[in-house]
């Protein structure tokens, strides 16, 4: 039978591999609560052990560099990457520092890889959210990204916009970030109700302007649409105002 | 005149600049806005060029006369002038949105350079403080401007700027009348020389025009080298000449000679981050480089008699001389290779593409490709191969897209 060990949330998942490890346990799999059972599964439920101090102790560790290459990889789209990450964790504890640097053995090399991909996604995000101001003087943005990287867009913007209301919706995966000008909260998108979708009067008039620069700024001789599209990939497109148009 | 002609006419002007970068700078946010360090890209337009901030004039009214310019006194063009508290909104309002990382104020010489200098400080005091922006604010110094003056704005803003436009003193009294290349350094010596980490926190740069004038590519980089080692630029921006104006000074062309761009930048990387010299590069007999090869390949195919690397055990400069192997995998190669023994299996799940180093390296003593074939000539006649076909597959591919 095929062991598939399941959980709900990262603080959980970082608890459950800590238990595996420290048993000794290969697992055959690890998935989150909506896996879909195979018929040669066997799958375990351990009892759901929440407990937050478990991430000061990863930290502890294997510091808080390498504890970021983990949670980045959880935020990816990988199919397999919690045992990527088991698997990275186990050869870091027994390689140290080391292992960094062994990108032959697959799993070090996929979760750097991994990790870095997320990473280059948050980056170009910061950049391509696009706010757009409703009735109430809230700034309301949409994203779907391929990866599930609101969190640490949301925790850019909190530091750039603290004294404004805004808030990030990702249409992908439905969860919605909430800033009130104290702290953001993540909640999904079906339980959150907005007093208004009406945009400000102003709105329009400012991404009129703004479309007019972006049109003007670009000079015809030097016209380069692949060199655009490499940057500035196709699947962002639909939310970034300028390239509705072209789209 | 309606805002958005306004914003049409004063972008429109402001385009040729290349500058765009919103990196290296640090400051707390009191309102609205930070400085990210990394920088951070919010669109690209229709060129591929990175659009970051709000790149605008002031004003392109201008009592200068630069023939290559398009806001030259003599031209017959609609002009148009910001108020602060317009360019304070339009800015505050992208930002907000995300639609940029800040403002890059440029302005053409209304009245004298000190009343330009001015206006260009009363908008940018405005918006730091009545509007609180705290995000990156890139500025263009006026050559000929009171030294106070110039100081004032340093302290405002992340970077300032002033373009020397052209290499020699020759052309610009032939291209920019009104100009002078001691005014414009004036202004680097003493950006260069402010002890206060407030001033100019994220550095000085400087442009120039490549076509325009007669200059070789070898006038150009040693005149960037010059620069570079005088007043610790951060960055020299190359830009391509555009015909905007007919004279008959000027050169006609069709399109910008952007290869050329596309080299002197090569160059420009050579110089501040692997250790190359001018010298290395060009000389006298040997002004402009080769279109068909990029600078360093050519470097290397002249000194063949340094190749092949032992990749193991060469020193990171020399790793840096390989064609084909940039920063990031020579501090990859270097970090590996205290830990391991590295093999060419290694170099490739390392990330590092052999495409074009395999000829100049050995590793563990042995050579990627047969050894035999490595002549000047096969290297050569390989390499431009490559960038040919990379050049006809995009042909292909851009005309797949047209159909």
């Amino acid at each position: 039978m095929n062991n598939i060990y399941i959980y709900n949330t990262f603080i959980n998942l970082l608890n459950l591999i800590e238990l595996l490890i420290n048993n000794k346990i290969k697992p055959y799999n690890i998935k989150d609560e909506s896996y879909y059972r195979n018929l040669f599964d066997n799958i375990i439920n351990l009892e759901q052990n929440n407990n937050i101090d478990i991430i000061p102790i990863i930290i502890k560790k294997i510091g808080i560099k390498n504890f970021n290459i983990i949670y980045k990889v959880f935020l990816s789209n990988e199919n397999n990457k919690e045992l990527i990450i088991y698997y990275f964790y186990l050869n870091y504890l027994k390689y140290k520092e080391k292992v960094l640097y062994m990108k032959n053995l697959k799993c070090v090399n996929k979760a750097l890889k991994i990790s870095k991909h997320v990473g280059n996604e948050a980056h170009k995000l910061k950049g391509f959210v696009r706010f757009k101001e409703l009735k109430n003087n809230v700034l309301y943005a949409e994203i779907e990204p391929t990866n599930n990287i609101l969190e640490i867009i949301s925790l850019h913007f909190k530091k750039r916009m603290p004294n404004e209301y805004w808030c990030i919706c990702d249409n992908k995966r439905n969860i919605i970030s909430i800033y009130n000008k104290e702290k953001i909260i993540f909640i999904p998108k079906d339980k959150f109700n907005f007093l208004t979708n009406e945009l400000s009067n102003n709105e329009n008039n400012i991404e009129n302007l703004w479309t007019t620069f972006y049109k003007t700024i670009g000079i015809e001789t030097r016209k380069n649409d692949r060199c655009r599209m490499n940057f500035m990939p196709k699947k962002y497109w639909k939310y970034i105002i300028e390239m509705k148009e072209e789209l | 005149m309606e805002l958005k002609e306004k914003l049409k006419i004063l972008s429109d002007s402001a385009k040729y600049d290349a500058s765009c970068s919103s990196s290296g700078s640090y400051r707390k946010n009191n309102g609205i806005g930070n400085a990210a360090p990394a920088g951070i890209c919010h669109s690209f337009s229709s060129d591929g060029r990175c659009i970051s901030l709000l790149k605008i004039l002031l004003t392109n009214c201008c009592i200068f006369d630069c023939k290559y310019c398009i806001n030259r006194k003599t031209n017959n063009i609609k002009r148009a002038i910001f108020t602060s508290e317009e360019i304070c909104n339009l800015t505050i309002n992208f930002y907000k949105r995300n639609y940029i990382e800040g403002l890059f104020l440029s302005s053409g010489i209304i009245k004298n350079p000190d009343y330009t200098m001015e206006l260009l400080i009363e908008t940018i005091t405005l918006l730091r403080n009545k509007y609180h922006f705290s995000g990156y604010i890139h500025a263009k110094a006026i050559p000929g401007a009171n030294n106070n003056l110039v100081k004032k704005l340093g302290l405002l803003v992340d970077r300032l700027s002033a373009n020397i436009e052209l290499p020699t003193e020759e052309s610009i009294k032939l291209l920019a009348p009104n100009k002078n290349s001691n005014k414009v350094e004036n202004i680097m010596n003493l950006i260069k020389n402010s002890k206060s980490r407030k001033f100019v926190p994220a550095g000085q740069s400087t442009q120039m025009i490549i076509g325009a004038s007669k200059e070789s590519d070898y006038e150009i980089i040693s005149k960037s080298e010059y620069m570079y080692n005088k007043y610790n630029l951060k960055r020299v921006f190359y830009s391509a000449y555009i015909s905007v104006n007919k004279d008959k000074y000027l050169p006609t062309l069709e399109l910008p000679p952007l290869k050329r761009e596309n080299r002197l930048y090569q160059a420009d990387w050579l110089l501040r981050f692997y250790g190359f010299k001018t010298n290395d590069l060009l000389d006298q007999n040997n002004p402009n480089f080769n279109i068909l090869l990029d600078p360093k390949a050519n470097w290397a195919l002249k000194h063949m008699e340094e190749f092949p690397k032992e990749i193991t055990t060469c020193t990171y400069n020399d790793l840096l001389k390989i064609p084909g192997i940039g920063l990031k995998s020579a501090k990859r190669i270097i970090t590996s290779r205290n830990k391991f023994k590295i093999n060419f299996n290694d170099l490739k799940n390392m990330g590092i593409v052999l495409k074009r180093a395999k000829y100049f390296i050995t590793c563990n003593g042995k050579y990627f490709i047969d050894s035999s074939l490595l002549k000047k000539q096969f290297i050569e006649t390989n390499l431009i191969l490559e960038d040919k076909e990379k050049i006809n597959k995009s042909i292909t591919q851009l005309s797949l897209f047209n159909e």
